[in-house]
Order: structure tokens, then C-alpha cells, then sequence
């Protein structure tokens, strides 16, 4: 996190002190604001970086630990949805408006309709997803019937190979 | 349908407990797979292969180009769609090749050496590349309306690209397909630069990264600085064309340098955007085969950033003929960027040094980009010379310089990534004979076309014209870059050829066939969803090597 933190408050720090020096010299507006949104854009990553490493209270994570073995990262690592139509959807419509916008017709409107629609599709889906396999609502499959799909194992060390 | 992902409680001693916790749904196959599936793989891939047929389709207009140079006073496609395909030809190689390509690696590769099972949002993921596929085919497609194309080069220069100057829907097509692959540049460096910060494994901190994902890093750093100005231009040309605004429009008070100044402060990065990723390609393909970690790790991260850093303050290196940028500030930067290159420069060969060279096609593609990017820097280093650049600028010596600089970079690089990495997508091997005979027509090509062009350049010969009379002296050099040309497309067809006979008869690869050190090449290949069965302790940046080597562990903090 301390890594990542200070890289993205250099970036910032750099820019900055960039914009400053192409204001003194050019008194060009353009490129000023554009360096200076740019040295914002990486203030707040870092600044917000920096809360959450204060958060941890100075307490590394697995992957910023240097004699972290395999199995500290136990437990849940994140969420992964599987297969989704919305994207392709959200794409599909962003093509049609695209195409609405060039000749002006009412592509515009089924464009919106199915870029929004998908849109609301994506987040209700997440929604249900978020509540977790206890959801009744949710299509699941007996147990005994899992496929065995990704296991992850830790042995502490790897087989060296032939 | 709903995944979580988890990794065992107790001590280490447990072993082979699965820890991927799934409740299925129906799995997707075919048709349906490839438009639906999440899996960061599947999406790299679908990002790789539609890449590289834009390569092709934009190559074989860079072929019909050269064909209408061969000769002087030529007639063999006309003007009009001579800019057009001039126009296609940068805009695809750009847009849609240079970019994505390396997303697609990012996409697949990256997970796999910081040890993540997928990427952090996968469904954005897949919305990115359907974006970028969206915008694709709307630049192919405007090909097919009334006017054609648009024809205004792939910078498209305000007031040329207004609507008085260039009408017609080609042009708005063009444009839209510009945001499109923009937007989906951005939602890719989110994604990545998410999942570099959040998914790595245990005990991969931000110095054990492979350079690999260093440089997509910084690169999607990059990306999501310029990208956005680049769709805000873009944005603001469309009002000008449609509701009557002036951003662009001398006539109504606007100015065209401010174009050229959105323009270019994306466009110059984007030129490292396209670089980075395939230095780290570079990077990993000499590594490996030199079977020696690389050389000066911590530099190489340090010439990465100063290369990203002070390409933001570049941009106007494009624009020394405009008389308005200034010229110290923008010449200074340029030129010190050429010393971090150079660090890198020392650094691979540093790595080669004294270490067992294994030379097969995917090393060799990284030694030819060694040696072509070589002559395009140097002569970057001369056009960041503002005398030199007033001379130069608008001559086919620029074309040289830059051909050089992105077919060394990302043609060069990203065939080494093909021979290097397609076995981890297929489990089966490309046959190195064909890959040898691939890697020298190309080398012979690339060099047999553009280096005649550095003369031509000097003998004064302009870019973007498209013909020439037969009196001018430049028949000859042109001659020589046209057969050039076409040498280099036979040297990519044996690629292709080899691809498709290595998707059926390749020799089994195995996991790992390249004896890698990173951890892609720790699980099968193909990898399995969620990609990783077993990880090795992760004690440097090279965990693999560590692994199989016990004998020769890396030593950490060279």
C-alpha cells in the first residue's frame, strides 16, 4: 500500500511541479490546465491511498509483506461474477448511438434506450449477486452437482519440475 | 452463477485443499462464451486476436499505399482514396492495433504474473473490449458511406477536419470510433491498475512485479491521464461539426492551435503507450532466454517512470513548425528522455551479458527490436533539434523516423509476444522454422522499407503526398520501399500461417516450455478458470526460477 501510495503522490508531485514551470515560462492556457487536472487526477489517488494506508494503521497487507507465505492471504479475495450479456449490451448500444449521432436520426433514441437499459441491467445484477448464494432468488445449483472448477492448493513450496 | 473466491485458513502445511468456492450456473461455450464470458483470459485473448486482424486489414492498406508510390505520376488508386487509406492505415495501427494489442497482453498475461485469479471488475473488463470492438468497426464501416472515409490524416487536423473542409458521415464515424476505443482504454487502465494494487499474491510487493507488469503499469497510468483529453477533443470537434460551436473554427473566434495542443498532449504519450508494454515484452522474452533475472531491476522501474513522466511534458514536440509552443522548455524534455531509453538500452543488453542465450524466434524478434528502435531513437534524438525538426517536419524522413520506432517497438515486440507467450494460450508450440524465415523476411522488409525513406526524406520529398512527378529523383528510393513493403507482408504472412498450422499441429508445449521464471508459468496451459493451482513461495522476481533452481536463487537486491 506504502508503495503504491508514494507512487502515485510522485506522479502528482511531478506534474505539478511541471505545470508549474511550463506556466512561468509559456503563459500558455491549454497545456497549463491539462497539466494541472493531470497533477489532480493523481493528488486524489494518492491522498486517497494515503487514507487507507493510515487506516491499516501501518499494518501491511499480505501482498506488501516481504516474508508472506501463500497461505496468509487466507479467506475471501474478492467477488468475480461470472458470465454477463450487460456489457456487450452497454457496447452494442454505445455503437448504435454512435451511429445516431453521425446521421442524426432516431438510432439516438434506441441507442440511449439500450445503453441505459443494459446499464440498469449490470447494477441490478450486481445487486443480487452481492446478496450472496443464500439468495433465494438465485438460479443455483445443487451442491453434490459443483463442477470442480479453480482450486487454488498451498503447498508452502513448489515441486521443482523434471 | 455467484463466485467467491477464497484461500485456506491453518498453517501452511495444508495442501491441495480447493479454496475456489463456486455455485454454477450453465456454463457458457462458443458463441455465447465469447460475447458473455468475464474470465480476464477469454477477453485477452478476444483483445489479441481482433488486434492483430486490424493489423492485418491496416497493413494491407499500408500495402496499397506503397503500391501507389512504386512509380512516379501513378494512377493506381487516385487521390481521394489514397488519403483515405493513408488516414485508416495510422488510425488502425494506432487505435486499434498498437493499444489493444497491449491491453490484450495486460488482460491475459498480468493477472497470471501477480498471481491474481482474475482481473478486479470483470465485467467492465469485457465491456472495454466491446467498446473498443464497437469502435473497430465503425471506422471499417465508414469505408462504406457516400464519401467514404475520413481523408485527413489520423491526426485530423482542425480547421481541415471542420465540417466546410470534410463532410460526409465517414468523418463522424471516424470520430466516434476514436471516443469509443478511447473510453475503453480508460475502463481497461481502471481495471488494471485495480487489480495491480489490490489482487496480487502473498508476498508479491510492488518490487517483485515482473517488468512486464511494471510497464503496463505506468503505461495504464498513462492511459488514463490522455485518453480523456483525447475524447474531450474529440467531443468538442463533433460540436463544431454538428451544433455550430467555434472550439476549432478561426471564423467564429476559435483557434486551431488549441487542437493541435489537445491533441498532441494525448498524442505524444499515447507514442509510449504504445511502447512501454512492449519493452516490458522485451524485457521478460530476454530475461528468460538468457536465463539470467534482469539486469539492474530497480533501474529499469526507474527509467519506466522518467519515461512516462517526462512524456507528459513533451507534447509539443509535434508542433515546432506551428511558431507557437516553446521551444527550450519542449526540446529540453525531449532530449532528456533519451537517457532513460538509454538505461534500458544497457540494462537488456546488461542482461544478455554473459548470460546462456537460448536464440529462438521469440528472442530474435526481441533482438531485431533492439536494433531497429535503436535507429529510431537516434533519430528522435536529431528531430527533438529545433533547427533540425524546421528542416525535417513535414519530409518522409519524419515517416522513417517514426516507422522505425513503431515497428521496432510494437510490431517487433508484440510478434516476440506471440512466439513467447502462445503456448501459455494454446498448450501447443508455433514451429520456430517457420518463426526463423518469419522473423528474417521481416527484419529484411522493415529495414529494405524504411530506411530508403530517411533519404527521401533528405531529398526533400514531402509526407502525405500522393504521387510524385518522375523528374524529382525520387523513383529509385521509392521503388525500394515499395518492394520493401512488400516483403515485410510476406514475412507477417508466415506468422500467420504458422499460427494457423500451430492451432492443430503444434508440438504440446506443456506447462512450461521456456524453463520462465515468472508465475504464468506456474499453471497449465491453458490456464484453468481462476487460473492458479499451486504458487510457489514468492521470495523475488523471478518465484518460478526460485522454485526449479533451488541451486541458483535469485539474489535480491541488485
Amino acid at each position: 500500500m506504502r508503495v503504491e501510495m508514494r507512487l502515485c503522490l510522485a506522479a502528482g508531485l511531478f506534474l505539478g511541479i511541471v505545470c508549474t514551470i511550463y506556466w512561468f515560462t509559456s503563459n500558455e492556457d491549454a497545456g497549463t490546465a491539462m497539466l494541472l487536472f493531470s497533477f489532480a487526477a493523481y493528488a486524489l489517488l494518492g491522498a486517497y491511498l494515503f487514507l487507507q494506508w493510515r487506516r491499516r494503521k501501518g499494518i501491511p497487507r499480505p501482498e506488501d509483506n516481504d516474508d508472506a507465505e501463500i497461505s496468509d492471504g487466507e479467506g475471501e479475495v474478492g467477488f468475480f461474477p461470472s458470465a454477463s450479456v450487460w456489457p456487450a449490451g452497454i457496447g452494442l448500444g454505445a455503437v448504435i448511438l454512435a451511429v445516431g449521432l453521425t446521421y442524426g436520426t432516431w438510432y439516438i433514441v434506441l441507442g440511449l434506450i439500450l445503453v441505459f437499459g443494459s446499464i440498469i441491467g449490470f447494477v441490478v445484477e450486481a445487486e443480487a449477486r452481492e446478496e450472496g448464494p443464500d439468495d433465494p432468488g438465485m438460479p443455483i445449483a445443487p451442491r453434490e452437482t459443483n463442477p470442480p472448477v479453480a482450486h487454488m492448493s498451498v503447498p508452502s513450496t513448489h515441486q521443482p519440475q523434471p | 452463477m455467484t463466485l467467491i473466491q477464497e484461500r485456506p485458513g491453518g498453517g501452511a502445511a495444508i495442501v491441495a485443499e480447493p479454496i475456489t468456492e463456486i455455485v454454477p450456473g450453465p456454463r457458457p461455450h462458443g458463441w455465447v462464451k465469447f460475447i458473455t464470458s468475464t474470465d480476464h483470459k477469454q477477453i485477452g485473448l478476444n483483445y489479441l486476436v481482433t488486434s492483430f486482424v486490424a493489423f492485418l486489414v491496416s497493413g494491407l492498406m499500408a500495402e496499397m499505399v506503397r503500391t501507389q508510390l512504386i512509380a512516379p505520376n501513378n494512377n493506381f488508386i487516385g487521390p481521394n482514396l489514397y488519403n483515405q487509406l493513408a488516414t485508416m492505415h495510422g488510425t488502425i495501427m494506432l487505435f486499434a492495433f498498437g493499444g489493444p494489442f497491449a491491453f490484450g497482453l495486460a488482460n491475459y498475461i498480468l493477472p497470471l504474473q501477480i498471481g491474481a485469479p482474475d482481473m478486479a471488475f470483470p465485467r467492465f473488463n469485457n465491456l472495454s473490449y466491446w467498446l473498443y470492438l464497437g469502435g473497430l468497426l465503425l471506422m471499417l464501416i465508414s469505408f462504406l458511406t457516400n464519401d467514404g472515409a475520413a481523408e485527413f490524416g489520423w491526426f485530423s487536423y482542425a480547421p481541415l477536419s471542420e465540417a466546410i473542409h470534410s463532410p460526409g458521415p465517414g468523418v463522424d464515424m471516424w470520430l466516434l470510433g476514436i471516443v469509443l476505443t478511447g473510453f475503453s482504454g480508460i475502463f481497461t487502465a481502471v481495471n488494471v491498475i485495480t487489480t495491480t494494487f489490490t489482487l496480487r499474491a502473498p508476498g508479491m510487493v510492488m518490487f517483485r512485479m515482473p517488468i512486464f507488469v511494471w510497464n503496463e503499469l505506468v503505461t495504464l497510468f498513462l492511459v488514463l491521464l490522455v485518453f480523456p483529453v483525447l475524447a474531450a477533443a474529440m467531443v468538442l470537434l463533433w460540436c463544431d461539426r454538428h451544433l455550430g460551436t467555434s472550439f476549432y473554427n478561426p471564423n467564429g473566434g476559435g483557434q486551431p492551435i488549441l487542437y493541435l495542443d489537445l491533441f498532441w498532449f494525448f498524442g505524444h504519450p499515447e507514442v509510449y503507450i504504445l511502447a512501454l508494454p512492449y519493452f516490458g515484452v522485451a524485457t521478460e522474452v530476454i530475461s528468460t532466454f538468457s536465463k539470467k533475472p534482469v539486469f539492474g531491476y530497480k533501474g529499469m522501474i526507474a527509467a519506466t517512470l522518467a519515461i512516462a513522466g517526462l512524456s507528459m511534458g513533451v507534447w509539443a514536440h509535434h508542433m515546432y513548425t506551428t511558431g507557437a509552443v516553446l521551444l527550450p522548455f519542449f526540446a529540453a524534455m525531449t532530449l532528456l528522455i533519451a537517457v532513460p531509453t538509454g538505461i534500458k538500452f544497457f540494462n537488456w543488453i546488461g542482461t544478455m551479458w554473459q548470460g546462456v542465450l537460448t536464440l529462438n524466434t521469440a528472442m530474435l524478434f526481441a533482438i531485431g527490436f533492439l536494433v531497429i528502435f535503436l535507429c529510431g531513437g537516434i533519430t528522435g534524438v536529431m528531430l527533438a533539434q529545433p533547427p533540425l525538426d524546421f528542416q525535417l517536419h513535414n519530409t518522409y524522413f519524419l515517416v522513417a523516423h517514426f516507422h522505425y520506432v513503431l515497428v521496432g517497438t510494437t510490431v517487433f515486440c508484440a510478434f516476440a509476444s506471440i512466439y513467447y507467450w502462445f503456448p501459455k494460450y494454446t498448450g501447443r508450440l508455433l514451429d520456430e522454422t517457420l518463426g526463423k524465415i518469419s522473423f528474417a523476411i521481416m527484419f529484411i522488409g522493415t529495414n529494405l522499407t524504411y530506411f530508403p525513406m530517411h533519404d527521401l526524406g533528405l531529398r526533400g520529398m514531402p509526407r502525405r503526398v500522393f504521387t510524385y512527378a518522375s523528374n524529382a529523383g525520387w523513383t529509385f528510393l521509392n521503388e525500394l520501399s515499395s518492394i520493401g513493403a512488400y516483403i515485410l507482408g510476406i514475412g507477417v504472412l508466415f506468422t500467420v500461417i504458422n499460427i494457423f498450422k500451430s492451432l492443430r499441429n503444434g508440438k504440446i508445449a506443456g506447462d512450461n516450455p521456456w524453463d520462465g521464471q515468472t508465475l504464468e508459468w506456474a499453471t497449465s496451459s491453458p490456464p484453468p478458470e481462476h487460473n492458479f493451482e499451486v504458487l510457489p513461495p514468492i521470495r523475488s522476481e523471478r518465484p518460478l526460477w526460485d522454485a526449479n533452481h533451488p541451486d541458483q536463487l535469485t539474489e535480491v537486491g541488485h
